[in-house]
Parts: structure tokens; sequence; C-alpha cells
């Protein structure tokens, strides 16, 4: 019903426009500027959930990649100390057929046993390796080292477990006791028992049915391993991957279209153009103009 | 009809369009004074002398003209429109900034806000049951903690302060509201004796509209014209001003913000000076509006804007305490002993301003099941796994976001519809109360016109009485 206008209501409506398209071309700006459409929670409630959600999921991804990372490193070193202590085993277990086939004499027998001492020593520094200043064979004990003098087994039982994503752990550490037996039963053991059957001079080769039985179940921790490792490798991948897909799903709810923003932008100011030209015009003739 | 008084006539037409010339000058230089209401003076007729009497030398012929009256070209139900929308817009645009400094506080969704930080204190749990036996894990967890709990602290005394600053606010737009009230009385009182003298006291009204519009956006303020002129503003249904007499407000409750969050709780309320019981029961403006930020949270999610911030950001700090203490009660430190809590509360403050971490030592934090080797960390990938966890603190910290968000949102629309109602009855107001100086040049003119006639009227007057008084009876001279 506005049905009177005068020079007044005009210079308001005029003000008001020009306010508006001052306010939309600033709103524009700010997007271009900062790069973002979503800059406080109520441009859009839905989009800010969805990027803090994302943005969380992003840095525990993040996480998962560095601890994928050290299980990788963790496994490595013991894939290797059980592939040494293997092929040591095996040298052993020749020596042990040499000293059974009964043409040596003692002085040769010693020498062997010598040998076989030697490789336990190899096998028991191999079964104390350490990945930054951890037994990989120990579990989670903190014993200085995961098998001591007399073949005691320091491990507690549990493992050493690394979180690659929200649901699944990886386990990292050897099992010590599995791979290289405690106390008595263990290899070490195994290894003196030779050592002094052959300086006694009898006949070691009763033995190597345990040594078989040792061989075989370090092949099975070995694959265990590097089965183990495989998965970490694959996982490492696929959290690489979904690492750039979560960045390019958070720039595209948070991130302007420039193209779209220039071009409206372009177009904001075409309107502020036209409302000041509007302006001027239709603020400047009165009737005085035209009075004599 | 006397032979003269049709210069009786003509001097009434010169008078009355000198006046009305008048008038439109006052317009003129009055068409950009804020609340000028534009003035028209009328004009009516004179009649003839109408004695019925066999002598009577009247012939039926007015007398000239005379201004009855200036009126003042207001429209009072524009003008209550006006109030009304004015009263609605500010309450709610009172809202709406409120929640948009809020949101600003939260620094959400940022790359610096409260989420990143509690990502980065769940990934250092990680890192430490990673390596359970690196202290320097264990440090830089207690520092990211220590981070969460600062922030958590920081928001709620961001809520604490603008809580402060709105009552401040609300304070002093009262202390104006009693001067605007005060300034309505007195102009009520000059009003009534100018216009009982019968003079005008239009620019009086004008000034006097201008302060109760001004009520309205303050406190919801709407008038009631009487007959004498005066007028008598309402607020909440009782009497603000009336004629010269002034109840003025003040504002009674809460002075500090935990006294709002405090049990039970206390608001804050805007009451009759005289009567400290009595609420003014505001229900527009942006007083009212300062109010309902300013009030106790309800527990429905629908209360003070502030306190229901602040009881979010309560139960965020206790959901972080909660469930990391949980985990973390159950744990062993690397000497066996158990690890307690690691979050605690300062006594006597509320939760989020309150939440410390409980441990100094990095070697206090327990991150070990018992009995499962001391360099066991799985009870910090538990802790790790909080994040991600439905119903911790992310979510817990995501709800309120978002939450805060739909309200500001919400707010700032309605806040924005409000204010074009409001624009629409500025605009309705002004194209009747406004000066356009086309039209008082056009009546300028006019009135010129008119006065030049009735000149010249007075000259053809002059003219035959001119020639009957110094032509007759000249014959043959």
């Amino acid at each position: 019903m506005i049905s009177r206008v005068t020079h007044q209501t005009v210079q308001r409506s005029t003000l008001a426009n020009l306010q508006g398209n001052l306010t939309a071309m600033a709103d524009l700006q700010n997007k271009m500027s900062s790069g973002k459409k979503v800059n406080v929670p109520s441009d859009d409630p839905s989009a800010t959930s969805d990027v803090l959600r994302l943005r969380g999921e992003q840095r525990a991804d993040t996480q998962y990649q560095r601890n994928a990372a050290d299980a990788g490193s963790w496994l490595q070193t013991v894939d290797t100390a059980i592939s040494s202590s293997l092929a040591a085993l095996r040298q052993a277990r020749d020596l042990t057929v040499r000293g059974g086939n009964g043409a040596l004499g003692q002085t040769s027998l010693d020498a062997l046993a010598d040998e076989v001492d030697t490789l336990r020593t190899q096998l028991l520094s191999q079964a104390n390796t350490t990945y930054v200043g951890r037994s990989v064979f120990a579990g989670t004990s903190d014993a200085p080292a995961a098998f001591d003098s007399a073949y005691a087994w320091s491990g507690t039982g549990s493992s050493v477990e690394r979180r690659v994503s929200s649901t699944t752990t990886v386990r990292v550490d050897g099992d010590g006791a599995a791979v290289y037996g405690t106390g008595a039963g263990s290899v070490f053991a195994l290894l003196d028992t030779i050592s002094a059957s052959l300086r006694a001079g009898t006949d070691p080769t009763p033995h190597l049915d345990a040594i078989d039985d040792r061989l075989e179940s370090m092949v099975t921790q070995l694959a265990g391993v590097g089965a183990r490792h495989k998965s970490i490798m694959e996982t490492q991948e696929t959290l690489a991957a979904r690492d750039v897909e979560t960045k390019a799903r958070i720039s595209g709810i948070e991130d302007v279209d420039l193209a779209e923003v220039i071009l409206e932008l372009q177009s904001q100011e075409v309107a502020y153009k036209g409302a000041l030209g509007a302006a001027a015009k239709v603020l400047q003739p009165t009737l005085l103009d035209f009075l004599r | 009809m006397s032979t003269f008084s049709g210069l009786g006539t003509a001097l009434s037409s010169l008078i009355a369009q000198r006046q009305a010339l008048d008038v439109a000058g006052q317009n003129i230089a009055n068409a950009n004074t804020v609340g000028y209401t534009r003035q028209r003076a009328t004009m009516s007729p004179v009649s003839g002398v109408q004695v019925p009497s066999m002598f009577s030398t009247n012939d039926g012929i007015g007398q000239g003209t005379r201004v009855s009256s200036v009126d003042r070209l207001a429209d009072v139900f524009l003008d209550a429109r006006l109030r009304a929308t004015t009263s609605s817009s500010s309450f709610l645009a009172a809202r709406a900034e409120a929640y948009t400094t809020l949101e600003k506080s939260l620094g959400e969704p940022g790359k610096t806000g409260l989420s990143t930080q509690l990502s980065d204190m769940w990934a250092a749990w990680q890192e430490v049951g990673n390596y359970p036996d690196k202290n320097a894990n264990r440090a830089v967890l207690l520092e990211s903690s220590r981070d969460v709990a600062t922030r958590v602290g920081t928001l709620y005394s961001d809520v604490a302060t603008q809580w402060s600053q709105s009552r401040s606010t609300a304070v002093a737009l009262v202390d104006q509201v009693n001067t605007a009230a005060a300034n309505i009385a007195d102009l009520n009182e000059r009003i009534a004796s100018i216009t009982a003298s019968g003079a005008t006291a239009h620019e009086l009204a004008d000034q006097r509209d201008l302060l109760v519009t001004q009520l309205s956006q303050l406190v919801g303020a709407s008038a009631d014209i009487r007959a004498d002129g005066t007028v008598d503003v309402l607020v909440g249904g009782n009497t603000l001003v009336s004629g010269k007499r002034v109840n003025a407000l003040a504002v009674s409750g809460a002075t500090a913000f935990d006294q709002v969050t405090g049990s039970p709780a206390v608001g804050v309320d805007v009451v009759w000076a005289e009567r400290p019981t009595q609420s003014a029961a505001l229900s527009g403006g942006r007083v009212a509006g300062l109010l309902s930020v300013l009030a106790p949270a309800d527990g429905s999610g629908s209360g003070g804007v502030l306190a229901e911030a602040a009881a979010r950001y309560d139960t965020l700090a206790t959901t972080i305490a909660t469930k990391v203490n949980a985990l973390h009660g159950t744990a062993v430190r690397s000497d066996g002993t158990p690890g307690g809590d690691f979050f605690t509360f300062t006594p006597g403050k509320p939760a989020a301003l309150g939440l410390t971490v409980a441990i100094s030592a990095p070697s206090d934090v327990a991150v070990a099941t018992a009995g499962a080797g001391a360099h066991d960390g799985s009870v910090a990938d538990l802790i790790g796994k909080l994040g991600t966890a439905a119903g911790g603190p992310d979510a817990v910290w995501s709800e309120t976001v978002v939450d805060l968000g739909v309200r500001s949102a919400s707010a700032t629309s309605r806040a924005t519809v409000a204010e074009a109602a409001r624009t629409t009855a500025v605009q309705q107001q002004l194209a009747q109360a406004s000066v356009d100086t086309d039209e008082e040049t056009v009546n300028m003119l006019a009135f010129q016109r008119a006065y030049e006639g009735a000149a010249r009227v007075l000259t053809a007057i002059d003219e035959m009485l001119d020639t009957l008084i110094n032509r007759t009876g000249v014959v043959g001279r």
C-alpha cells in the first residue's frame, strides 16, 4: 500500500538496496579470500558435522599410518632375526650330521663342538635382537634381554600390538617361546647338549629329530611373520589411498568452487553498479530543476 | 454586504495563503529531519452573515477564507505497526547477535578448534601405547591433554564473559529506557498545556513519537493516545508513562554467571523500580532479547543461550574426564601401581572451568593392563579409540557445535525476516509522514498564485472604488 513516494522513502530504499548489495559482495569476498564455504557452523550445520567427523577420521588415519610404518619396521626386524636363526640352525644340523659319521677323531669332534657353540651364541644374540631398545622376542616384558644366560624366556605371554584401523590391531613382535623354545627345551640348550655330546665323543645324531622339530616351528613362525608383514604393507597402501580420499571429501564439503564464486562476484558487482546508477538517476532531479 | 467587504475577503486570502506558504516552508526546512511529520494548512471558507432579516444586506457570498487548522499528517495505525514490528525485530536481532558472537568463539570448523586438539590428544595416547617405555611420548600426551583441558576452560570463560557483557548492556539499556520515559512524560506535560491553550504542538509530538518508537525498540513499548494529545506508554500491559507520571524500570536477579548456572538457578529480570518483586514481563524489544539470552538453562536445551552453551561445555568436560578416567583407572603404571584418575576437577568450579590433568609426572601415566607386562600399552590403545567412539567426547563436541550452528542459523534467519517486516513498516510510515519536496514545491506555486490572485482582486476592487469615489460627480469638469 505504498501509495506515496517521497524523496525520503526513495533515499531510504536506495540505501537499503545498496547496503544489501554490499553485504552480498562482502560475503562473496570473504568466501573467496578464505577459500572456505563454511566459516562458522551456522553457514551449513550439516556440512560442519561432516567436516568435524572427517577431520577426526583423517587425524586418526594419520596415526594409523604411523602405527603401520612402525609395525612394518618391527616385523622386518623379526623377519631378519628368524631367517638368520634358521640359517644358523641348518648349519648346526649339518655339523651334527658330520659329527655322527664315526670316522672323525676327537680333535675334529672338539672343533665341531666349538663351531656348534659359536652357532649357539649367534642364535642367542639373534633371539635377543632389539628394535629401538625393545627386545622383539620378549613381548611386553621390560627385561633387559628376551633370553638370559640360563635360556629362560622373559616374555609375559602378551604380545605387542599396533593399531592399524579402528577395528584391527596387528601383532608385531615375534613369539620368542615358539621360535626358540624356553629353558631346557630351548634351541640353545639343544645345541649345548649336542656340543657336549661331541666333546664326549658320543654320537650326536639322535638329536637330529629335535633340530628338525625346531626348524619346523621356526619356519612356521617365519611364515606367520611374513603374512603379517604383507598385510601391513597392504594396509599402508589402503591408508594412503584413504587419506587422499578423505582430503578430497573435506575439500568438497568446505572449500569454495573458485570459478563459481568469481562468477557470482562478477554478477553481484554488476548488480551493485546498477543499483548505484539507479540511485544517481533517482536521487538527483527535483521539480525545482524544471521551474523558472 | 458592505461596500468594502470585498477588500476584507481579499485580505483574508492574502493572510491564509501566506500562512499556508509558511507551513510549506516549515515542511521543506524539515525535509530531512528524522521523525518530522509533514504538516498541512487546512483552509476553510468563511461564510457570509446569514441573519434572516428584512434589511439584511447579505447577498449569500462568503467572506473569504481562513486557515482553520494546521494538521499533522501522521497515521496512528502505521505508527502502531512500526512499533510492533520494531519491537519483535529488535528482540530477534538481540538473540541472533548473541548466537553469532557465541558461534565465533567456538573456532569451529577450523583447523585450530577443539576437535583438532581432541584428535591430537587421542593420537598422543596411541603413541604412548606404541612405546610405553618412552617418556617423551608421555610428555607429549600430558601437554596435549592439558591443551584440551585449557581449551574447554577457555570456551567456558568466553561464555561467562559474554554473559556479563550482555548483562551490562541490559542495565545500560534500561537506564536509557528510564531517561526516554522521563523525556516522554516531560513532553506530555508541555503538549497538554500547549494544546489546552489552543495552540498546536506538532513538533513536540514528533519528538515524543520518536522516543516512543525508541522505547518499543528497547522494551517493546506500545502507545495509547489520549484525547488531550498526550500518550500513555505501556510495557507488558502496565504503564511506563502515564501523562506526566513515570514508572521507572530496574534490572534485578543474577549479577554473576555462576548464579545463573548454580542451583537453584537465578535468572535476570526487569522489574518495576517501585515494586521490585513485580516483573515488567517484557515481551519484545532488545532488552527482552537480552533477558532471554541471559536466562538459566532449562534442561531441554531451549533455555538461555549462554547458560545452555555452558551446560553443554560442562557435559563435554565431564564426558572427557569420565571416559578417560574409567579406562585409566583400570591400567597400571610401569611400577605396577594402579593408574587412578587422569583428569580431575578443581572443586568449587564448574566442570568445564575446573577440568585439569591430575598427573604431572610423565611416568605416572598408566597404560598397561595389569599382569600383561611392563611394556604393555593396550589401555592407551583403548583410550585412543575413544575419539571415534559413539557417545565419546568427540561425538559430544560435534553435537554441541552442530546444535549451536542450527540454532544460530535459525535465529539469524528469523531476525532477517523480522527486519524485513520492520523495513516495510518504516517505508509505509515514511510514505505517509515524510516530506516530498516536489509536492511542497507544487503547493508553494499554488499558494503563490492564489496570493497573486488575491492581490489582483484587491487591485480590482480598489480601482472600482476609485472610479466610484474619484470619478463620479465630475461630469463636464
